[in-house]
């Protein structure tokens, strides 16, 4: 079995500011579906033009989420964009009951 | 490598229209999708299903796979027949992906040391069985490109290994070309060492890992997802954690040093006089590293001692006799 033992494994910073090819390479989406859902607010760019734009590695998460369910449940920009925020409220009332049972639950 | 009813997988008749195995996978995708599901197994089912839709929703590779013949099972033992894909005609250049130089780093990545646990989704975590049909090297794999895609896959990670770095090792699936012309999925291993204070969602870059080019050509990237696992004491908020701190009632009202776990190990802390339940005390920089570093925020939970001697009763009565605290004070009209 070949094997290679990699020294160089590089982190996409979170305080960087990427170009559109660049996120769209990362988010696995074409320019005009970032162009759309930047508009519909799942991450906001710096910039005046939308060819101009750059965008924040730390948006890139939910970006890529969105990117996800257009690719995989076909749904259209504006799905996406609704489902990122409903996904995330979700997520913070979750961790919030979770930690409202630590306080409120007897220790094991 | 053992047999897929993709059919069967899909739900679908093998005399199933188009259509129909685009409605079937989409409503499968919606109840299986690992970003919205809550079933159990899901990323494995949704994988399952992605690699059956790859192959039936594609006439050519549809045609193929069905003259492999009806009569298998999943799970049965599998092997190409000499002349798959004969009989076809590619777009592009298909017989490029005879050559043995062309390999595609398909993979499936297992844990590495301690408890890390990496699945990688997409293509890349397709099946021995659709690789050596479909993949890169068979006739139905792309052509070597100029410039290799981008592959991405998931890495889950213990929080201790967000905190401070961990030792991974990833195994890459690659169809290759053997001298007698058959295809065999091999396997690389590659070992990566992630860096102390990856947070959630975000991406690893492995230069040059993902699939290979045609001579000269550059080499994709392999991304990593680095996905942190809930932790038994502490919750993740970006780099910030949150630990529930048990403390005695005088611990509470008369304040108390206190020795309190960090992810970098335990810490003394000063919980002030008149501490309630449910107040925060933040230890600044104790949360993941980085610039800045997270804090760790500590939950007090002030924990009744039991009244099951005669001691403690008598301790608790001396307090209802002594105190004057009405704690249903603001129930009052």
């Amino acid at each position: 079995m070949a094997e290679v033992t990699l020294t160089h494994v590089e982190l996409i910073g979170e305080r960087e500011w990427l170009a559109v090819t660049e996120t769209c390479r990362l988010c696995r989406i074409d320019a005009g579906a970032l162009q759309e859902l930047a508009e519909l607010g799942v991450i906001a760019p710096r910039g005046k033009a939308p060819a101009e734009w750059e965008f924040p590695a730390a948006g890139l998460a939910r970006l890529r989420l969105a990117g996800r369910l257009m690719r995989d449940l076909g749904v259209n920009a504006s799905g996406a964009a609704l489902a990122v925020e409903l996904l995330e409220v979700q997520r913070e009332l979750e961790r919030r009951i979770h930690a409202l049972e630590h306080l409120a639950l007897e220790p094991r | 490598m053992e047999y897929r009813d993709y059919y069967q997988i899909l739900g679908v008749q093998r005399a199933a229209t188009a259509d129909e195995i685009k409605t079937a996978y989409r409503r499968l995708a919606r109840k299986y999708h690992p970003d919205v599901s809550k079933e159990p197994n899901a990323e494995a089912r949704f994988k399952e299903m992605q690699e059956a839709y790859e192959v039936l929703k594609d006439p050519e590779k549809r045609a193929a796979y069905d003259q492999l013949g009806s009569e298998w099972k999943s799970g049965q033992q599998f092997r190409p027949p000499p002349d798959w894909g004969s009989g076809f005609e590619f777009d592009g250049a298909p017989g490029g992906a005879r050559g043995a130089r062309h390999r595609r780093a398909s993979g499936r990545a297992r844990g590495g040391s301690g408890a890390a646990q990496e699945e990688v989704f997409e293509q890349e975590g397709f099946s021995d069985f659709f690789s050596s049909l479909f993949g890169g090297g068979s006739p139905f794999g792309a052509a070597a490109r100029h410039g290799g895609r981008d592959h991405h896959a998931r890495i889950d990670l213990e929080l201790e290994q967000a905190f401070r770095g961990a030792a991974s090792t990833l195994e890459l699936k690659r169809p290759e070309m053997k001298p007698d012309g058959t295809l065999e999925v091999r396997t690389h291993t590659v070992r990566v060492t992630i860096p102390p204070g990856v947070t959630d969602g975000q991406l690893i870059r492995l230069a040059g890992q993902g699939e290979p080019a045609a001579e000269g050509g550059r080499s994709g990237d392999l991304y990593l997802e680095a996905h942190i696992l809930p932790h038994r004491l502490y919750q993740l908020d970006g780099r910030d954690v949150t630990l529930t701190l048990p403390v005695a009632p005088w611990e509470a009202a008369l304040g108390a040093g206190v020795t309190v776990p960090t992810l970098g190990g335990p810490v003394e802390m000063q919980i002030p006089a008149g501490a309630q339940s449910g107040q925060k005390l933040r230890l600044r920089g104790r949360g993941l590293p980085g610039q800045p570093p997270g804090d760790e925020y500590v939950q007090l939970k002030v924990v009744l001692p039991p009244a099951n001697s005669a001691e403690a009763k008598a301790l608790y009565a001396e307090m209802r006799s002594k105190l004057d605290f009405n704690p249903r004070a603001d129930l009052k009209g």
